[in-house]
């Protein structure tokens, strides 16, 4: 009777690492997706003014509303850095609030040029019965910085009903819970 | 996917810097991320038959005027000739004419926001947040003269 020895196995415990590599991959996914995208819009950065009673923002549910975003921001025209801003006080000064969509700046007459292109992708099929001609089913949504001039969203809301756009959104950001 | 076995493959792969890189981009994402701020926005919706039009004989309106001054850097605002101090006040203020408005039969009076354009922006979007509190929903911004052009 020959006795089998028994084969010598070599076992090399290594850790697998691909599910974690897999992992990873799923966490930088997530991050970058979950990552606010819309910021990015943002030549500069702008800060809602709050308002407990704003409703969440439909924006994203809504399918089929065409939305243009239009941010009014501090960020001087000459690059300069504005000492009134930077500590927290209304700066007024001329070329320092720009108005962005999408991240191109726009100055009064360009505006109502690209408010105009915006509205013409969007218009309603039928005349309206009470301004007797036709609008833009677009919506405008304001995003200004709680700073910003008060005359400047005004002069926005102006264009946009120059040129048919009267649906008109401003945004304003939800105060955090009290104790976070 | 990443690795293999030795016996397959002659020239394994070492996944480690791989791995380090991949650490060095989730460092580099979770820094960067910025948690968005829950928002919203208030309708808006411009008025379709008329324009800028000067002050109403009889005015049906409940009108907030806010004035800039520029020596305090502070925003004053005005209910009629009353100077409003707090947010309190105001609310109680606005509350008032409209409750007058909803016994006259005309609920739908607007509340207009008369600002100068120099005020910030929070300053009215503070106003809106105390109409809409009181759950009166027709508010308008006064806009200036319009340009011709």
């Amino acid at each position: 009777m020959s006795r089998h020895k028994k084969p010598e196995v070599e076992e090399s415990i290594s850790p697998n690492l691909i599910p974690m590599i897999d992992i990873m991959f799923l966490l930088l996914l997530f991050f970058m997706l979950g990552a606010d995208m819309s910021q990015r819009e943002l030549a500069g950065e702008l800060v809602l003014p709050e308002a407990a009673q704003v409703p969440e923002s439909k924006t994203d549910k809504d399918e089929g509303v065409q939305y243009t975003t239009i941010n009014i921001h501090h960020d001087p025209e000459d690059g300069s850095p504005c000492a009134v801003n930077a500590n927290g006080g209304i700066c007024r000064e001329d070329g320092h609030w720009q108005w962005s969509i999408r991240a191109k700046n726009f100055n009064k007459n360009t505006l109502k040029e690209q408010l105009q292109i915006e509205a013409e992708m969007n218009m309603e099929t039928v005349p309206d019965p009470v301004a007797k001609k036709l609008l833009s089913a677009r919506n405008v949504l304001i995003r200004a910085d709680s700073a910003a001039p008060f005359g400047d969203i005004q002069k926005v809301i102006e264009l946009c009903g120059l040129v048919g756009i009267y649906k008109i959104e401003v945004a304003a950001a939800r105060p955090a819970p009290e104790g976070k | 996917m990443a690795g293999g076995s030795s016996e397959d493959n002659p020239v394994p792969i070492n996944v480690v810097p791989m791995v380090d890189v991949i650490f060095c981009l989730c460092v580099f994402f979770m820094c960067s991320f910025k948690f968005k701020q829950l928002e919203g926005a208030f309708n808006s919706w411009l008025p379709k038959n008329k324009g800028t039009q000067g002050i109403p004989e009889e005015p049906k309106e409940i009108r907030i005027a806010m004035f800039w001054e520029p020596e305090t850097q502070k925003v004053r605002r005005q209910f009629g000739q009353r100077i409003v101090e707090d947010d309190a006040e105001l609310t109680q203020l606005i509350k008032s004419a409209h409750d007058d408005w909803v016994l006259k039969n005309k609920p739908d009076v607007p509340v207009i926001i008369d600002g100068d354009p120099r005020i910030p922006w929070k300053s009215v979007i503070g106003v809106v947040n105390i109409t809409k509190a009181l759950a009166i929903d027709n508010i308008e911004f006064a806009l200036g003269a319009m340009d011709k052009k």
